[in-house]
């Protein structure tokens, strides 16, 4: 099966849920397990709360792009921001650290997301954005549960 | 004594039980943009002095990202004031991945609200 689609939103928080939701209908087909899809929209609501919080500080007027590849039981989410960027990419990604400790946030996005994926890519320079994307994989549908009645 | 949050689309029920310890309930999904209500709510407790050890009890959670981490950890930061503790119970699968990554693990319990109630008096007594 072969799918593609592109979703751009303003960057407030309602739609955090927004961009899990379309997500989850695009990868529906492929009969995910509770557990994969699960992890998938924990990768997503990081990378979109990464861009309303850290890329757009909050500023309503930014728009995250979002676009998402199918290819068999695989799929490629990319999402993008165009503000602030990251100084240090390769700091950002380790466990705790936090640019906003004041926003309680964990410091855990990237990790999260790195244990949830097959590949998570983060390309970001000060001052044009940030664009992370991922791979996930989804397991073969198990035939000896849909045989069942 | 029941606290009732105000002003959320979801339905997060908190009990304040005997003892000073409130158990928190969220309900649907917790994200950077729902958490800060729970925050609100439970850190008016924790200040009041109402509150010394917190349950989190997660089964009618049906997603959480890292800000629920963050609200966890932020509130067990406002418990360190008064030395109190924290229980999460019923995480999901992923929600116990992320715990677990957070170096949350040794928070999490299994059994019943009153199994957690009755470890939290222990280790607020010292026992």
């Amino acid at each position: 099966m072969e799918n593609e689609m592109t979703l751009s939103f303003a960057a407030i928080s309602e739609n955090e849920a927004l961009a899990r939701m379309t997500l989850t209908f695009f990868v529906a087909p492929l009969d995910p397990t509770l557990e994969e899809i699960s992890e998938y929209k924990t990768v997503i609501s990081e990378a979109v709360t990464n861009a309303i919080i850290h890329g757009y500080e909050e500023q309503r007027t930014g728009i995250v792009r979002v676009h998402a590849i199918l290819d068999g039981r695989e799929v490629t989410v990319t999402i993008s921001d165009e503000g602030g960027g990251i100084d240090n990419v390769e700091e950002a990604m380790q466990p705790m650290y936090t640019s906003k400790p004041e926003r309680e946030r964990s410091g855990m996005g990237f990790t999260i997301m790195e244990s949830f994926t097959d590949n998570l890519t983060v390309d970001s320079r000060r001052g044009s954005g940030t664009t992370v994307t991922f791979k996930k994989k989804f397991s073969p549908v198990q035939e000896a549960c849909s045989s069942v009645g | 004594m029941n606290y009732e949050p105000k002003g959320g689309i979801h339905m997060n029920h908190m009990t304040l039980a005997p003892g000073g310890i409130v158990i928190v309930r969220p309900a649907g999904e917790l994200d950077h943009h729902t958490a800060d209500s729970i925050k609100r709510e439970v850190s008016r407790l924790i200040f009041g002095g109402k509150a010394t050890g917190i349950i989190w009890d997660l089964g009618n959670l049906q997603f959480m990202d890292s800000a629920g981490i963050g609200l966890i950890l932020g509130r067990m930061r406002d418990l360190g004031a008064v030395d109190g503790g924290t229980v999460i119970l019923n995480p999901s699968p992923t929600m116990r991945k992320m715990f677990e990554l957070s170096g949350l693990g040794s928070h999490l319990a299994e059994g019943t609200e009153e199994d957690a109630m009755k470890r939290l008096g222990g280790i607020l007594h010292g026992k």
